[in-house]
């Protein structure tokens, strides 16, 4: 026990150093942070403790106490005979006639005890599987670590991002198409929302499904996360013939027929602002762009000119005719292949935990031999129920114990 | 109107709190009483505020820092009401009133606008996962005042007979309390799953609960199996409650992570 509880105590002195050191950055950013101790570190492995192999040993040790110690709770609750155990033992409180009809009108009436007739003796039992509880708590714990180690190991994370209208394909040849993407609900209230369609390999398909956050798409062990989002400029392409493309739009992408004429985007912003210091271009903003601008060069003869344009905006450039259209959003998605059994195992595993100490906890066992002297409550526990007894032994008995 | 019946319910404690030191001080039962009255008082304005914004929300308020503390020192309110009328239980009322005072007045120091709730945050596990976190820390705080009413009166009389009960109450308030963390922990575990992908990040939040479970494990753990109860107990609820309170403020204001709701809007979505 003893053991388990340093090891315990070892878990928590690294966690304690995984929080307050940022986690599984890049060496530079620890150079930079901590420039007398950035060395220690990173020889000690402390900028990524949770997968550092002194963690690891420190969890397999207490997966192996853990073990160690169900087995000897099972052992033990297997001998254990409680109703056994104390009918060859006798009363360690006396108590004259009335009380003793008090606790038993107690244990019986309140408590609602299971009464056991043993010639002048009786005894009292209640959840008694609650013997089972911290045998259950220990297993729980125990299976809750294998199946948390297996389900943070086995998934495979990919995170992506497309255009409205477009496909991803994985490498397995599963088919993800973007049909539609918004930032914003009909009331204008913040709501990052897909349409997608899965098409597995073998055909299988999830047909076009709502993608939202909290609300990941699953077909197979592939399950689809609204992750992030992202903004991208369109522009509208018409040659002299009247042949129209449209593409989208990136910082430094330069559209042109010739290599030579065309225009270069720089940026797409989310807005203007006028201040006393003139116009200024706003940098970030949270949700749709609400009055979108593109600064751009037009690439001509030689020359470059910066200039900006808003959506409907059109200029010729080298015989072609460039419109800017409105700013399309695009979601970020984050795919995952894990195999599902994991998630469940782990899932019955935390319930087993929680059932354990629930039980551990609020379904401790009773048992009370009750004699013609007083009655025994072996080990005086549940620690409740012994004061409730002594309170009536007190002649307290109105005390809530 | 909402504001008054915040700083309604400050106040009304805050006198609570006050009257019931000088009952105290001048063992005068009825001051105690009229103390327990305008904390009553207080509960019912910080109640009516709760719903009141909840309403004007259009959901439970529990979405940024400010509301979760509001929450907080409610939960610590609800057990010392049942504390109180169930179990009549009177030797916790001073520490958990100033308790409940401490963590609505930090609750006064942050911002109180009603923001609109974030999509990472409307999910079906939002109010049980806070909720049971709200409790779980109103628990162990109250198991923190327990320890410092039985150390004090350990302090004066070692053979006092309540030295018993509260023992056993500081032992039941964790118990709850752990439980209750227990399912914060994995109804958070689910909704972290469904709502990043993994239910498990090492998010600072996550790793303080996690060493928060397992500080009060370890507690519970010595307590029934090596029998440490008594002074040790009573001290290690006490000096466990600062590692809650840095749980719920430290992480918030020192560390930044998936939970820091009112800044990392567009990485959480």
């Amino acid at each position: 026990m003893t053991f388990g509880v340093i090891l315990l105590g070892l878990v928590i002195a690294v966690s304690v150093i995984g929080s307050v050191i940022p986690q599984q950055r890049e060496a530079m950013y620890y150079v930079r942070q901590y420039p007398s101790t950035y060395q220690l570190i990173l020889q000690l492995g402390l900028d990524r403790v949770f997968t550092s192999w002194y963690f690891i040993v420190i969890i397999i040790l207490l997966c192996l106490n853990l073990i160690l110690c169900s087995l000897l709770r099972w052992r033990f609750l297997q001998k254990a005979d409680p109703a056994g155990a104390v009918l060859g033992r006798a009363s360690d409180v006396k108590l004259p006639l009335a009380k003793r009809q008090a606790v038993e009108t107690y244990l019986e009436k309140i408590l609602r005890c299971r009464k056991v007739d043993a010639g002048k003796k009786k005894i009292y039992l209640k959840y008694q599987f609650g013997r089972y509880g911290t045998f259950i708590t220990h297993l729980g714990i125990l299976l809750t670590v294998i199946f948390f180690a297996a389900g943070m190991a086995l998934p495979k994370l990919h995170d992506t991002s497309c255009y409205p209208g477009e496909s991803i394909i994985l490498d397995d040849g599963t088919e993800i198409m973007i049909e539609s993407f918004s930032i914003e609900d009909d009331t204008g209230r913040l709501d990052y929302r897909s349409v997608i369609n899965v098409t597995m390999p073998d055909g299988r398909s999830t047909g076009p499904s709502d993608l939202s956050v909290n609300h990941p798409v699953s077909i197979g062990s592939l399950k689809v996360y609204q992750q992030t989002y992202g903004t991208v400029g369109q522009i509208s392409v018409t040659d002299n013939a009247g042949h129209k493309d449209s593409f989208f739009v990136e910082s430094n992408d330069f559209l042109s027929a010739d290599g030579k004429n065309g225009i270069l985007i720089d940026n797409l912003y989310p807005g203007l602002e006028e201040t006393e210091e003139g116009t200024k271009l706003i940098m970030s903003t949270s949700g749709r762009y609400k009055n979108p601008v593109y600064l751009f060069m037009v690439m001509q003869e030689g020359t470059q000119e910066a200039m900006l344009a808003f959506p409907g905006d059109e200029i010729e450039v080298g015989g072609y005719t460039y419109r800017f259209e409105a700013p399309v959003e695009y979601p970020g998605l984050r795919i995952k292949k894990a195999p599902a059994y994991a998630n469940i195992c782990l899932l019955i595993s935390v319930m087993i935990l929680t059932a354990g100490l629930f039980i551990t906890f609020l379904l401790s066992p009773v048992t009370v031999l009750i004699d013609e002297e007083g009655y025994l409550l072996p080990g005086g526990r549940p620690e409740g129920v012994r004061l409730k007894l002594k309170a009536i032994a007190d002649g307290k008995g109105e005390t809530h114990a | 109107m909402l504001d008054i019946l915040f700083f309604a319910g400050l106040g009304l404690y805050f006198a609570s709190m006050l009257l019931r030191f000088f009952g105290q001080v001048w063992q005068k039962d009825t001051v105690s009483t009229l103390s327990w009255r305008i904390f009553m008082a207080g509960f019912a304005a910080q109640t009516a505020y709760i719903i009141m914004r909840g309403l004007e929300a259009g959901r439970i308020p529990m979405a940024n820092q400010f509301e979760f503390a509001v929450m907080f020192s409610w939960g610590i309110a609800v057990i010392l009401v049942v504390l109180h009328y169930r179990l009549n239980l009177n030797w916790i009322t001073t520490i958990a009133i100033i308790m409940t005072w401490g963590i609505y007045l930090y609750a006064a120091l942050l911002p109180r606008q009603i923001n609109e709730l974030m999509p990472a945050l409307r999910s079906v596990w939002f109010v049980s996962h806070i909720g049971s976190a709200a409790f779980s820390y109103a628990a162990f705080m109250l198991a923190g005042a327990s320890g410092i009413r039985y150390l004090l009166i350990h302090g004066k009389n070692p053979a006092d007979e309540r030295l018993e009960e509260i023992d056993y109450f500081i032992y039941r308030l964790i118990a709850i309390g752990l439980l209750l963390l227990t399912v914060t922990i994995v109804i958070g575990a689910i909704w972290a799953e469904e709502a990043w992908s993994s239910f498990w990040t090492w998010d600072p939040k996550e790793v303080w609960a996690l060493i928060t479970w397992i500080l009060y494990a370890i507690g519970l753990h010595l307590r029934l199996g090596q029998k440490k109860k008594g002074v040790f107990m009573a001290w290690y609820a006490v000096i466990a409650v600062p590692v809650v309170l840095f749980t719920f403020i430290g992480v918030n204001t020192l560390m930044s992570g998936l939970h820091s709701y009112g800044a990392a809007v567009k990485m959480l979505l």
